[in-house]
């Protein structure tokens, strides 16, 4: 089934077609975004049981970009009506206006034209199998409790078992002069985390599920909780890691943030319009081994990070950024990509509403290769299998990597030993990690349970995964 | 709205219920290198309801019925017609129902006084605020090897109103400006470092002062380009780190934690351990708003006093659970400066780690790690800018041997010890 259009857009559009209509009789470029955003949070756990709306994914509003031909500005807000058209064309005007009110002397204005536009009517929704609103919360919070028990009596050294999912339903609709695009897109999550206490240190484990869709993911979560009590009660054995440099394999979801924090940070080219990315640099040459081929887009997988149009009226591409080792090209929201003389690349996403678009990745992987994971720890003679990330950070300057993984699993002799490490911080230089990766599994995995924030803010859903790889990494 | 939402949830008879009425209006401008690149402004006003459902139900294998209370948080629009509002509550009272925790109290109180922001920044227009901390970013910024790359100013003034059905209206405002910023420093490396400000004073002066040595410490990166050996070192965290190291302390003490057993900790309990060599901690909570999102009046408590806790703090639901005073949440503290001058500190060997990748503290398990953006290594013969690896440590093995300097530092969150040094902390380097 097809997610269904927002009633309040479609009631609102009219009366956002006429502000548009007059402030193009104002400002050579006016774009309008307007957002209906409902999402829900379920957790249950030995003591808490949590049904809510989620305060950073609900929203309703818009904002409107404009151009005096030369500098932009915007107004996000969230009231509209047609007797409110006076006031918010007023506050549109004070806000491009205000720029010698606000800036000091010696401060100038970078000066951008006006985008290229081709006529385009666009309306497209995302499938679902089960609509977690139908569903209904009693079944929703029934199901993780079912899980959670299972979870609790798994083991008496389990602390707590805590099990939640999260759904957004989302509508938006661009207009601009020449766009009149609409969309409407649901994606849901989920996750299973225990805890076992080591004195007062607390050991624990995560594991994340996700799908464009709906409450069908709830399906996939419930097989593996007796596997993650299983390694929680691992970890309780686990030592602290001996610094050095190893032949590593990464399970998927450390491939997934290696290629998000340690290369895509990199190539988002509003970093390029701020010489902040030594990516530019390298675009043409080699950056990785020749295994590897690297996508970005909301079209280049089916996943939590997937739409039809980019919240600057861009539609979703597929970006192939690096081929066979080869750095092709960047991802790109629309201001960058006049700045820069390129495409845009249906990347330009904000956190929400009333925050700015920048360039951000969407669904960011590997591609696989030939081998298998067993062949992959064949080969290792001493290393350790990466498993569980848990976050990391990006250097699009300096290329350095900072990713936090929570086992590591000892490999000696092509075999896995049974003995693990936790937690493991993992760096080094992103050229040299990726041009040292000389195994690659057929099977890809992407995952969509977390947000990626551009520094410390701006959160946006993604997606990010791929393959088993083998590569030699420092671990501390 | 909010008279319209209370008869709402009274046709609907919903009893129990909360309501914050948020405003905010910002300014905010986007600058690379000293052009400004995009301005905006924002009008928003949002309406976050939590409706409470007591229920009952029976024990197993029991005659005897427990009382729970369960709750569901909603958002409302302005514009939403009635009909709309209804349903979002109705759907919200009906989720609270299948929300089993345990009955507690809700927070209760009367009608106060609107508290307005005193600050001077509160005396201002937005525009006019953007313009002196812009003015302060950018008044050291006349290198042509060091800086400021691009940065992002945040002016906002928010108004909360919140009201329950236990008596509690209460109303203050915020005025705050925030933002980030990256430095380059071009020679004898291209490198950058991010920083970020929070302020609610027109504190241009120490805006100016942290872009200063922000600029400093930025070259100082520039000229680092080995990584240290790996190994065991007596490490050295100061400045915006504290902050997150000392956070543990915060989570460990939080009323939810506790009550769900990952912390063990208690009122009165010494919690740096029992052979402590260093520093006794002495922490305060600070108040930053005079309420908490339930209308909890906040005030200063002091957490830890000589590594003794003195205040366990959280909301009313498991402060309820645990029989204590509810406090509000905290993210603030202020931490008395230790004895030892930083010079003194750097007598012996050590490794000062002045800027991390992403410098990160578990409260669960008490491990603390990060990559190593800039730090000095100073062997006993030679001090070295170094950059690369990373450390790993635990806060259970190095608290009772830590020492805090006799420098104070403060940012947003936090006022205390500008420098801590800790014992035998692994490092992952060449």
């Amino acid at each position: 089934m097809k997610v269904k259009e927002s009633a309040f857009i479609k009631h609102n559009k009219p009366v956002l077609k006429k502000l548009l209509e007059r402030l193009l009789k104002q400002y050579p470029y006016v774009s309008i975004l307007a957002t209906d955003s409902t999402a829900k949070s379920y957790s249950v756990s030995r003591c808490n049981t949590m049904i809510s709306e989620n305060g950073m994914l609900s929203e309703r509003g818009f904002a409107v970009k404009i151009s005096d031909g030369k500098h932009y500005a915007e107004y996000s807000f969230n009231r509209i009506a047609e007797e409110l058209l006076d006031e918010i064309c007023e506050n549109i005007r004070q806000i491009a206006a205000s720029s010698k009110q606000a800036v000091p002397e010696g401060i100038s204005e970078n000066e951008y034209p006006i985008p290229e536009e081709t006529q385009t009517i666009f309306s497209a929704s995302t499938e679902y199998e089960i609509d977690p609103e139908e569903l209904g919360d009693d079944v929703i919070i029934e199901k993780l409790a079912r899980i959670k028990d299972r979870g609790l009596a798994s083991s008496d050294k389990i602390l707590d078992c805590t099990v939640r999912c999260n759904y957004q339903k989302y509508s938006k609709l661009f207009l601009s002069g020449h766009k009149d695009l609409e969309q409407n897109v649901m994606w849901m999550t989920g996750g299973i985390s225990l805890a076992a206490p080591r004195g007062e240190e607390i050991k624990s484990y995560y594991k994340s599920y996700s799908n464009l869709g709906g409450a069908e993911v709830l399906e996939q979560m419930q097989h593996d909780v007796e596997q993650c009590s299983q390694i929680t009660l691992e970890l309780l054995n686990s030592e602290p890691m001996i610094p050095g440099e190893y032949d590593c394999i990464c399970a998927p979801d450390v491939t997934g943030m290696i290629v998000h924090e340690a290369f895509g940070h990199g190539v988002e080219m509003d970093m390029f319009v701020k010489k902040r990315a030594l990516a530019e640099k390298y675009v043409g040459g080699y950056v990785a081994s020749e295994l590897v081929t690297m996508h970005d887009g909301a079209s280049a997988a089916s996943q939590t990070a997937t739409y039809f149009f980019d919240d600057e009226g861009t539609m979703a591409h597929d970006t192939i950024v690096i081929e066979k080792g080869i750095l092709k090209q960047g991802i790109s929201d629309l201001q960058s990509a006049i700045v820069l003389g390129t495409v845009p690349t249906g990347n330009g996403r904000r956190q929400g509403y009333d925050r700015k678009a920048y360039t951000r990745m969407t669904n960011t992987y590997f591609e696989g290769g030939t081998h298998t994971k067993e062949e992959m720890i064949a080969s290792v003679s001493y290393g350790f299998l990466l498993e569980n990330a848990s976050s990391g950070m990006e250097d699009p300057k300096n290329w350095g990597i900072q990713c936090m993984v929570n086992i590591a699993r000892e490999i000696r002799d092509g075999k896995l030993t049974g003995k693990i490490f936790s937690p493991i911080v993992l760096t080094g230089y992103v050229p040299d990690l990726l041009k040292s990766i000389s195994m690659m599994s057929e099977e890809v995995i992407l995952g969509g349970g977390g947000f990626c924030g551009k520094g410390y803010k701006e959160w946006v859903k993604v997606s990010d995964g791929g393959p088993y790889i083998k590569a030699k990494i420092r671990l501390g | 709205m909010i008279n319209q939402i209370i008869e709402i949830l009274g046709q609907l008879g919903i009893s129990d219920y909360s309501i914050t009425e948020k405003t905010t209006q910002s300014m905010e401008c986007f600058f690379i290198r000293r052009n400004l690149d995009l301005k905006r402004s924002t009008n928003l006003l949002v309406y976050m309801v939590t409706v409470f459902h007591p229920f009952e139900t029976k024990e197993k294998d029991s005659h005897e019925t427990k009382k729970l209370l369960g709750s569901s948080f909603v958002q409302l629009y302005p514009g939403m017609e009635a009909a709309e509002i209804k349903k979002a509550l109705l759907s919200a009272y009906n989720a609270a129902s299948f929300v089993a925790n345990p009955w507690y109290e809700m927070v209760s109180g009367t009608k106060q006084e609107c508290v307005l922001s005193s600050s001077d920044l509160a005396k201002k227009d937005l525009k006019d605020t953007m313009k002196e901390m812009a003015d302060a970013l950018f008044a050291s910024d006349i290198h042509s090897d060091v800086f400021i790359n691009s940065a992002e100013v945040f002016a906002a003034r928010t108004m909360r109103h919140i009201v329950n059905s236990r008596g509690v209206d209460v109303c203050y405002e915020t005025v705050e400006v925030n933002g980030e910023y990256v430095v380059q420093c071009i020679s004898p490396q291209d490198v950058e470092t991010y920083h970020h400000f929070s302020y609610r004073d027109l504190d241009t002066d120490a805006l100016r002062r942290d872009v200063e040595e922000a600029l400093d410490m930025t070259s100082a990166r520039a000229k680092a380009t080995d990584a240290p050996k790996a190994g065991t070192y007596r490490v050295i965290l100061s400045g915006e780190q504290m902050y997150t190291f000392l956070q543990y302390y915060m989570d460990r003490s939080d009323s939810s934690l506790i009550y769900q057993k990952y912390s063990g900790y208690q009122t009165g309990m010494q919690v740096q351990g029992d052979r402590i060599q260093g520093d006794l901690l002495t922490m305060v909570l600070k108040a930053r708003d005079p309420y908490s999102g339930e209308g909890i009046p906040m005030k200063d408590r002091v957490l830890l006093e000589n590594g003794t806790l003195r205040t366990i703090h959280g909301g009313s639901r498991f402060a309820y659970y645990l029989g204590i005073e509810p406090t509000g949440g905290y993210d603030c503290i202020s931490v008395p400066v230790g004895n030892l001058e930083l010079s003194e500190m750097k007598k012996s060997p050590y490794l000062h780690i002045v800027s991390f990748s992403d410098f990160q503290m578990n409260s669960f398990s008490g491990h603390f790690g990060g990559e190593i953006r800039l730090a000095y290594l100073w062997d006993g013969t030679a001090l070295t800018p170094v950059t690369g690896g990373s450390i790993n440590g635990s806060i259970m093995k190095v608290q009772e041997n830590m020492i805090c300097s006799k420098e104070r530092y403060k940012s947003g969150k936090y006022e205390g010890p500008f420098a801590v040094s800790l014992e035998g902390i692994q490092v992952a380097g060449v």
